[in-house]
């Protein structure tokens, strides 16, 4: 870096913040220092309601009505930003520092030439011609990667992908040199390789134009890859500050060890013992395929124009008794259509086996197997009934099933709320009364009260906070060693099935491209999509080994 | 409840409805006069001491007619209401649930019979039946059952693909369950909120066929009737016109305040702006 | 826009306009009495029932006759009004290009005033002038057009103010001036009620646009507020907006009726009105079947009016 590196960019002391409403009101921020050196990165980390959103927000000078600054200084290159006036904060916005939101796809003008948004700016802040802007943008699309740019600038947002949205949103945020630009999440909305590639261009950029960066993240492993930099927030307030190396390594403040302790590391395996390769499978499934919007004739005629998806294609695989597979894949690869037809919510052809059963479509399931094969969905506020309690939800199972007689139900659940480490009077609680991890494990509750013989696990961690995921992982595990359940594990996540998982298979495209023992995942003879899924995901094990950017 | 006290929509719809409320229940027993009786000599009077509200052509006390047809216009109102949304909830619900060809029959149906305007509509069932609150009542809900329907599938559609109810479904509950325990819980909401909406539309269509003469039949004390009957002599006495038109209106945006507090005590989203 | 979206579009409004023709030939079929029984009065014997049923094709089955009438409405022959001893066909057209004058001016009003009110209301939301907006949309959704158009007469039309016509009609081609004095109190009438639910719905709309993410994307480019609104928030509020709008067209055509009739405006309205009463089949069967068409076709309009500022829909 050049000699301006010790000039910081961005420098906020003792700033707080207080939200109120009409509940009361509480502190968003506490006293923050912070400080964002030209030409480096700082990563700031935290779970969701930390107030790392609201700080940017402070920084951007974007705050609703609701919330009250109490003290402090944002110096953006030495200058206050509480100082200016609404007019001076227009001119320094977009230009002297930009932001790069999360989602690509809510974040642009749905109705608005993807140029025409970049060239906003240009015009605005760079007082260029619209022809100028034009091609300055075009230049700048292709300093992002796009390949024929000059054609992205005339295309409109939903014709555009969502790795291709985000490098536009980029570009519109470099396109001043601004001092600083801020980072929030901007991979969380988008696919592994996809977020892998933007992270890439995004060090390049850094290389590039020496910008400086606040890069807000949930994800430690990512950022202990980008960042130079890393500050932890929790409730308000910064836990810890200092360079990524030293942090990672040697973590002063207990908040932080625990989340770095609940970061999934693949080398740290907490799954139960493989199985025994020679027992007969539990599950098979045969060349089972899923084409969605599929329709008769008649309704070809009524609803013209539909497209027929192949949603998998001729996937087969086996699941042992007390197996953990993990069914991998980026979003649209067919893993969560293999969950629907597993849980018998989802047409199809070829045929599943289970326990000696054959079953050749929906319909052909019989109770025993609904009985004896349940789901866990990716999201607990919508897989709970908003209107039933704990206990009715978590009594529905044992009644269906006659697992257990009426009179011994209440005394029954107080086991299962025990089993999934809760409290026995959350019985008459309902849904939006707990905490998302909570509602999962009442959600894993229901599914283990009809002592099944396999769970299926539709990404049950991702809706979580990383320090919930873990926990959330190590209870399915242990209920796994309890009972001998067998699981299929569909996840996003490679470094977490890789501790959890004893095989692992991976998707793309509705195909089945790969399926390994997991200690064989670093092979070299893997499957070239498993290796990019793999170079693509970031994990702090990097770090340890000295790759420090 | 208490959300839906809170913001000034919900207070004044509420308070307006527990008038109307009131009207209907107690209406007859407060009314100081029988409404049909003739006073010749008190005529199209204004309001008086005698007479709070004034009187109408044949010397009748506008307030006691007034009271007395709160139930014919209000009770109009709910029962067309209620008819059109359960039937509507009904076909919806059952397009819904059921799915494939049967929904996409039924919803096209649905679309013709929702191109033909609601007043229309009644117009010409009431053609077909006769002249007459009753007749009219069926008219009016036989009109909203489209437009219910459809917004009792969406509400089904929408819930339909939750997973709490793909949960359901995955555990092998029977569709009874499914449908009296996970989905109708969940949908009751929009379709109680449309519904309270509709009450304010059935009054006034109400209302407007009984001034078209289709409805409510002289000497009956209906609102619209009312307005209708005072018509000639608007000129020389406006109170005649007036009483029962303001009071139609008050009703009907009593159900229409209350309604939007509902949808808003339902959606968290729209409760924060 | 692809030539298929526009097929499809086409296909649904024909879908529609076939359902509607088929319930209205429904109603005329159960209607308790047929054509026959109406031209001749009750007092009618048997033989001459028997005589006119036979020259009208009432005996053969309905199926038949449905399909005759269907033709016949393709080919131009609407039939005969039963009372008038007019051709429905050129009954309707005159009736229809009154009622045009008087919704287009009433369309046209709505449009003017009761966007940017509903602009302004949620631009300035939560402040004075947004609660008097939504007060003025509340009461006027709540006011049958019969009590707004009794009251309109009575203050602005009786014999003390006289400000305007009671009702009546005046041909804008003979008099221009005298037909605005005569639309204004039946276009106020119709555009109290769509002003307040147009407003009222356009409020919601921009309100939603001024919480996505894009406008606060946009604003966080460093765009004045007025850039905002111009280039990011109204261009995304306007294709629901239209939308709304022609969903309430059916609405002011269910208006229409209503008010005609009040100010003796002599069109499809009134014209429906005068054949209900005199149970005149044929011009019930064409006034409906023109008045869903109007609106199948105003629907048809703003889908394609939406796909020219929408391109998701446009290249969909």
């Amino acid at each position: 870096m050049s000699a301006d590196t010790d000039t910081s960019a961005l420098d906020v002391q003792g700033y707080s913040l207080r939200y109120r409403s009409a509940d009361g009101q509480f502190d968003a921020l506490k006293s923050i220092d912070l400080t964002v050196r030209r030409g480096r990165t700082l990563g700031l980390v935290g779970e969701s309601g930390s107030g790392k959103t609201s700080l940017a927000w402070a920084i951007m000078r974007y705050l609703p009505a609701n919330l009250q600054e109490l003290s402090g200084t944002l110096l953006l290159a030495g200058e206050d930003l509480r100082t200016k006036t609404t007019r001076q904060i227009l001119e320094i916005r977009g230009a002297r520092v930009s932001m790069v939101f999360q989602d690509p796809s809510t974040s642009l003008n749905p109705i608005m030439r993807l140029g025409d948004q970049l060239a906003e700016v240009l015009i605005r802040h760079r007082g260029l011609s619209a022809r100028a802007a034009f091609e300055e943008g075009t230049a700048l699309l292709a300093r992002t990667g796009i390949r024929s740019p000059a054609e992205m600038m005339r295309r409109y947002p939903h014709q555009a992908s969502g790795g291709e949205k985000q490098r536009v949103v980029i570009a519109t945020a470099i396109a001043c040199n601004p001092d600083l630009i801020i980072f929030d999440e901007p991979t969380t909305a988008l696919d592994i390789v996809t977020a892998r590639q933007i992270l890439d261009l995004f060090t390049t950029l850094r290389e590039e134009t020496g910008v400086a960066a606040l890069y807000i993240s949930h994800d430690l492993g990512l950022v202990s890859r980008i960042a130079h930099e890393v500050a932890v927030i929790h409730q308000g307030e910064i836990v810890e500050h200092g360079p990524c190396a030293e942090v990672f390594r040697a973590p002063r403040r207990a908040y932080t060890r625990a989340l770095l302790a609940a970061v999934p590391d693949p080398a740290h395996r907490i799954g139960t013992p493989p199985p025994d390769p020679a027992t007969p499978p539990l599950l098979t499934l045969a060349n089972i395929n899923v084409r969605y919007g599929e329709l008769p004739w008649l309704l070809r005629l009524l609803r013209p124009g539909q497209a027929v998806v192949q949603g998998a294609r001729n996937v087969s695989f086996d699941v042992r008794p007390g197996e953990l597979v993990g069914v991998v894949g980026e979003s649209g690869s067919g893993k969560s259509t293999i969950a629907k037809v597993l849980a018998g919510l989802q047409e199809f052809s070829g045929s599943v086996t289970f326990a000696g059963q054959r079953y050749q479509g929906r319909r052909a399931f019989d109770r025993a197997y609904r009985h004896a094969v349940q789901i866990v969905f990716q999201n607990p506020d919508a897989s709970l009934n908003p209107r039933q309690t704990v206990a009715t939800i978590l009594s529905r199972p044992l009644k269906l099933y006659g697992t257990v007689p009426p009179l011994r139900i209440p005394a029954r659940i107080a086991e299962l709320l025990a089993r999934v480490r809760l409290p026995a009077q959350f019985a008459t609680r309902y849904p939006h009364q707990l905490s998302g991890g909570e509602k999962q494990r009442v959600a894993i509750a229901r599914a283990f009260a009809a002592e099944p013989k396999l769970v299926i696990c539709d990404e049950i961690t991702s809706s979580l906070d990383v320090s919930v995921q873990a926990s959330v992982a190590e209870l399915l595990v242990e209920l796994q060693r309890e009972t001998g359940t067998a699981c299929v594990f569909i996840t996003h996540d490679l470094n977490l099935v890789r501790q959890l998982a004893h095989r692992i298979a991976v998707m793309q495209h509705g195909e089945l491209v790969d399926l390994f023992d997991t200690a064989d995942a670093t092979l070299p003879d893997r499957a070239a999509y498993t290796r990019t899924l793999l170079d693509a995901v970031p994990t702090l094990a990097r770090i340890e080994n000295g790759v420090v950017p | 409840m208490r959300e839906l006290l809170r913001s000034p929509a919900g207070l004044v719809g509420t308070c307006l409805l527990l008038l109307v409320g009131a009207m209907m229940v107690l209406g007859p027993l407060l009314a100081p006069y029988d409404p049909q009786s003739f006073h010749p000599r008190a005529r199209l009077q204004g309001p008086s001491l005698a007479h709070l509200l004034g009187t109408d052509q044949f010397g009748r006390d506008l307030l006691s007619r007034l009271l007395h047809g709160a139930r014919n216009t209000v009770a109009f109102g709910l029962g067309a209401t209620a008819l059109g949304v359960i039937i509507g909830s009904i076909i919806g619900v059952t397009a819904g649930v059921i799915g494939g060809w049967i929904d996409s029959a039924i919803m096209r149906v649905l679309d013709g019979l929702l191109a033909v305007p609601d007043l229309l509509f009644t117009l010409l069932i009431v053609t077909m039946l006769g002249a007459g609150m009753g007749y009219a009542m069926l008219a009016v809900s036989v009109a909203f059952t489209p437009g219910m329907a459809r917004i009792a599938r969406s509400a089904v559609l929408s819930i339909r693909t939750r997973e709490y109810v793909l949960a359901a479904i995955a555990r092998g509950e029977s569709w009874g369950w499914i449908i009296g325990r996970e989905v109708l819980p969940n949908a009751i909401g929009p379709i109680v909120v449309e519904a309270t909406i509709r009450v304010s539309f059935a009054m006034m269509i109400g209302a407007t066929l009984g001034f078209l003469g289709l409805g409510a039949q002289p000497p009956s004390t209906e609102w619209g009737l009312m307005v209708a009957e005072a018509r000639q002599f608007m000129f020389r006495s406006p109170w005649c016109v007036a009483v029962p038109g303001v009071a139609i209106a008050l009703a009907a945006l009593g159900f229409n305040l209350f309604g939007d507090a509902l949808r808003d005590s339902f959606d968290p989203r729209r409760r924060l702006r | 826009m692809t030539p298929g979206y526009l097929a499809r579009r086409l296909a649904a409004v024909l879908l529609v306009l076939l359902v509607v023709s088929f319930a209205v030939f429904a109603i005329t079929m159960i209607l308790p009495g047929n054509a026959a029984v109406m031209i001749l009065g009750e007092y009618a014997t048997p033989d001459q029932l028997a005589a006119v049923s036979e020259r009208l094709g009432l005996n053969r089955p309905w199926s038949v006759q449905y399909l005759d009438w269907l033709g016949g409405m393709f080919r131009g022959d609407w039939g005969m009004s039963l009372r008038l001893s007019l051709p429905v066909a050129g009954l309707i057209a005159s009736a229809f290009a009154n009622s045009a004058m008087l919704a287009a001016t009433a369309l046209v009003t709505v449009t003017v005033i009761a966007i940017p009110l509903g602009i302004a209301a949620a631009v300035k939301r939560g402040t004075r002038a947004d609660l008097a907006i939504g007060l003025l949309a509340y009461i006027g959704t709540s006011m049958p057009e019969f009590v707004t158009a009794t009251l309109l007469i009575v203050f602005l039309a009786g014999p003390e103010s006289g400000l305007f016509p009671a009702g009546g009609f005046v041909s804008p081609l003979e008099d221009f001036w005298g037909f605005v004095a005569h639309v204004m109190l039946p276009a106020g009438t119709l555009s109290l009620v769509l002003t307040a639910h147009i407003a009222r719905q356009t409020r919601s709309e921009m309100a939603d646009v001024l919480a996505s993410d894009y406008v606060r994307a946009a604003r966080l480019k460093g765009l004045a507020e007025p850039a905002v609104l111009r280039r990011h928030a109204l261009p995304n509020a306007l294709a629901p907006t239209i939308a709304v709008i022609s969903l309430d067209i059916g609405y002011l055509l269910g208006g229409i009726i209503v008010v005609e009739e009040i100010f003796a405006w002599p069109g499809l309205g009134r014209l429906l009105i005068y054949a209900l009463e005199n149970r005149d089949l044929p011009v019930i069967m064409g006034v409906t079947l023109v008045l869903a068409m109007v609106y199948a076709t105003s629907n048809l309009i703003s889908d394609l009016v939406i796909a020219i500022i929408d391109p998701r829909v446009r290249y969909a």
